[in-house]
């Protein structure tokens, strides 16, 4: 029965969210005050039914209900409890009404937090987010339901959760990630509001900040922890392939950060402003069109949920509807904007021009790897895999300009700054980080020109120049400590964020550069050196796990002074409904490096098959990545976000007499 | 001009959907392989039982059969042998060419050939032995020359040795019954009219 409730919770969703996108639209176009007080209500009675229907669908894997086909393909009974929640959201069908849920309860935080909105704007952006609302809930009831039963033949144990996603990783993972890709709804949201309302002065740009940095925060720690939760669950020490579905994530987040960017631009100097508009559409377009390659099948990827054509042209079509008609709206709106801002070349307009610059065409780099393939295909020039060296080849190049206009930016003023005054403290800069990237690589005994040598300059030139901008800032207070407590929390979240791209910098360079991995066949007693670690294999035993089997291997790690440093257990699990395979590696992670162990196989001759890998600085990857959402978070505890609702209430009363 | 240059976004988005839609009626994981309705590739292989007896494309020759690339490394490849077994009573034709794991020839390793045999009669009294016999591709000289990506692969060859099909991944009922025995059976059957 309460399969049937949540089928039933999500109908009456479907019918408001059809309320929502249409009766405050209409109060919108008619000056129909009654009709745009509706949207709140509607909005929170959206994410109500929308939550019920998720817990009724967790109740029915709770509880191991295999009448209902979801959870007898996603489930058994002897998953664990926290794996069936997971399992909720492990199919196309579970994570779609996860995807519905998070987008429903963005709608209702925007209306319960938009008190300082005009009704007008309100009105609009509930209306359009209902809208999308629409989209996603018809699609889940009448192409991917989730709630779809197999009676009267049912089977009595379900196929169980794809081992992979049994982890740890999984639970957090996707839904930070649909967290962040819905979020830029909002943005989108309001930016459709502002093409409606046809203006585009700083106001809308000031109350979409907040909402976008909420998204690219999540974003950001939901690519981090995927790239985490790889590293350690599959086995290969990766931790980014370059994945058409990886790919499908970063895009939304590089076109959002140049978005938080060029909100900056917007809302401070009133310029940029049909630019800005574009990126709002492009970030959330960009997560729709995600979307869509992830579930349509049309490229390979380990990620891919089960492919139909049905379900990919009914997202088809709505990409038509939504990203199409936005781009229509914005065509037909945008050509009578101007700027009037006057700036000169050396000018923090111009830095953050080329901050979009840049992330705009690794969006390019990224877009095209991803899909040429396709392309080539279609035109009928036959088949072709576009790889990791083309990336990062890519990437290596952007990054260098990038990191090197990342430590100017910060420093340069708005309208103009003169040269003169910023000579001395790069000067400084240059000297220290030149100091320290050869200070590390002499420290390690390895001083050549490599890909670590300049990761570490790039890194140390953002890093110190964002400390000492801080330092700067702070003593125009009088004093630092003074400063400390005046000084703009976005200010810090800036300077935390840029230190985090700083560190992710040096990781990437160093890991890549350093890295050693080895496949071993070993035997019990065994010992293999590898850059200084000896690796001993203790024990190999048989493993007796709730739902799985295999064999654990205890791995000794000595360093070449011969002290301990840590006993590894190394997994290879047989999960039993599914057959097959998993790697648990084992990881011992110290800032500096990464002993990583993973078991192969069983050899003939009693040995086994590992691979041991040693990889320094490999940390700093995902720590570069949680210091940027951190600075994101400390930039959204900024008062002036709080602040300033009574005087855009005046102006949105006038606005409202207008229309 | 101005004006048009906002139209821009719109143009570009709406080619790409052109793209998605074409995409969305062809299979990605298909691929025209490059050794198709080609002749197998020369070569002269041990027998993976009897390393005395070595085999050349011309003894193939005579009978549509499956070439099944495999390892008892392999989970999916153990997986397949039961059903494979089936299929060889039902008088499926099947020759196993064996490609070698960990052991990677480029690194200069090697492996111990008794363990291997002791290993792979172990693995198919198990299961089920679906081969007439087994070809050692110790160098994967041969699996290099059919384009193979992993294990399992087979490949369709006709009497005349011509490679008519490479099918990546196992064979299970539902691929045999919808892809490969229509294949099969249609070169089987230009056999008998030869």
């Amino acid at each position: 029965m309460i399969a049937e409730y949540g089928q039933l919770a999500l109908t009456f969703a479907l019918a408001l969210s059809v309320l929502l996108a249409t009766v405050p639209l209409y109060g919108s176009f008619s000056a129909n005050q009654r009709a745009l007080l509706q949207a709140k209500p509607l909005a929170i009675g959206l994410f109500i039914f929308c939550l019920l229907a998720k817990l009724a669908l967790v109740h029915a894997f709770l509880t191991s209900d295999f009448t209902v086909i979801n959870v007898a393909t996603n489930s058994s009974s002897i998953l664990p409890w926290y794996y069936k929640i997971t399992a909720s959201f492990g199919s196309h069908e579970g994570s779609m009404l996860l995807w519905i849920l998070m987008l429903s309860g963005w709608t209702a935080l925007v209306a319960v937090f938009s008190k300082g909105l005009p009704l007008l704007m309100q009105g609009r952006i509930l209306g359009v987010l209902g809208l999308i609302n629409i989209g996603f809930i018809a699609f889940s009831l009448f192409m991917s339901n989730p709630f779809a039963r197999s009676l009267p033949f049912y089977p009595v144990e379900g196929m169980d959760l794809n081992p992979l996603l049994q982890d740890f990783g999984m639970i957090i993972h996707p839904p930070l990630l649909y967290m962040g890709y819905v979020g830029f709804a909002v943005s989108f949201a309001f930016a459709i509001a502002a093409l409606m309302g046809g203006k585009f002065d700083s106001t809308w740009a000031r109350w979409a900040r907040p909402w976008t940095l909420a998204a690219w925060l999540f974003l950001t720690l939901g690519i981090m922890f995927g790239s985490w939760w790889a590293y350690h669950e599959l086995g290969w020490g990766g931790w980014w392939f370059w994945d058409p579905v990886e790919n499908a994530s970063f895009l939304p987040w590089l076109v959002g950060t140049a978005l938080l960017h060029s909100l900056a631009v917007t809302e401070k100097r009133g310029t940029f402003k049909s630019w800005t508009v574009l990126l709002a559409l492009g970030a959330f377009s960009l997560s729709l069109v995600g979307a869509f390659l992830v579930r349509s099948g049309v490229l390979v990827s380990v990620h891919s949920f089960a492919a139909d054509p049905d379900r990919g042209i009914f997202l088809l079509i709505f990409l038509l509807l939504v990203i199409g008609g936005s781009l229509a709206l914005y065509a037909s709106r945008m050509n009578s904007v101007r700027s009037q801002a006057r700036y000169q070349l050396f000018s923090r307009e111009v830095m953050l021009w080329g901050n979009n610059v840049f992330l705009l065409t690794a969006t390019l780099v990224v877009f095209l790897g991803t899909l040429f393939p396709l392309f080539h295909k279609e035109l009928g020039l036959g088949t072709i895999s576009i790889g990791e060296p083309f990336f990062n080849q890519m990437f290596y190049y952007l990054t260098i300009p990038f990191a090197l206009l990342l430590g100017l930016g910060p420093w340069v003023r708005w309208k103009q700054q003169p040269v003169k005054p910023l000579l001395r403290p790069f000067s400084l800069i240059a000297v220290a980080s030149l100091t320290l990237a050869l200070g590390t690589l002499a420290a390690m005994q390895s001083i050549q020109a490599n890909l670590a040598l300049l990761g570490l300059l790039l890194g140390a030139w953002v890093g110190v120049s964002a400390l000492y901008e801080l330092y700067q800032r702070l003593s125009q207070f009088g004093s630092v400590t003074k400063g400390a407590f005046k000084l703009h929390a976005s200010h810090y979240g800036m300077t935390i964020a840029h230190i985090g791209f700083a560190v992710l910098v040096v990781g990437v360079a160093m890991t890549k550069t350093y890295s050693v991995e080895r496949d071993v066949r070993m035997q019990i007693n065994d010992s293999i050196s590898l850059a200084g670690y000896q690796f001993t294999l203790l024990e190999v035993y048989p493993l007796d796990g709730a739902n799985y089997g295999g064999e654990a291997a205890e791995i000794a790690v000595h360093n070449s002074k011969g002290e301990f440093i840590s006993q590894l257990h190394a997994e290879k699990r047989f999960y039993t409904i599914q057959r097959t395979v998993m790697t648990e590696s084992a990881v011992h992670a110290r800032l500096s490096r990464d002993l990583y162990v993973s078991l192969g196989e069983a050899l003939p001759g009693n040995a086994w098959a590992l691979r041991l890998y040693v990889k320094p600085f490999v940390r700093w990857i995902w720590l570069g990545g949680l210091l940027m959402a951190l600075g994101a978070l400390v930039a959204l505890l900024d008062k002036r976000y709080r602040r300033g609702s009574s005087r855009l209430t005046a102006a949105s009363n006038s606005e409202a007499t207008n229309a | 001009m101005r004006k048009l240059m906002f139209y821009l976004p719109l143009v570009l988005f709406l080619t790409l959907a052109l793209f998605l839609l074409s995409g969305l009626f062809s299979n990605p994981m298909e691929r025209e392989s490059v050794t198709t309705n080609k002749p197998l590739p020369a070569f002269s292989l041990p027998d993976l039982m009897q390393p005395a007896q070595r085999w050349q494309p011309a003894q193939l020759r005579g009978e549509t059969f499956l070439l099944n690339v495999w390892g008892t490394w392999c989970p999916t490849c153990n997986a397949e042998l039961s059903y494979m077994t089936e299929l060889k009573q039902q008088g499926v034709k099947i020759i196993g060419l064996y490609y070698v794991l960990p052991a990677d020839p480029l690194l200069g390793e090697s492996f111990d050939l008794a363990l291997l045999q002791a290993d792979v009669s172990n693995k198919l009294q198990q299961r089920g032995n679906p081969y007439q016999f087994n070809i050692l591709d110790a160098d994967r000289s041969l699996s290099l020359d059919l384009g193979v990506s992993g294990a399992p692969e087979t490949f369709i060859v006709d009497s005349n040795g011509i490679v008519r099909e490479h099918h990546i991944g196992d064979i299970n009922p539902q691929v045999w019954r919808n892809k490969l025995a229509p294949l099969y059976q249609k070169w089987r059957q230009q056999d008998s009219t030869e």
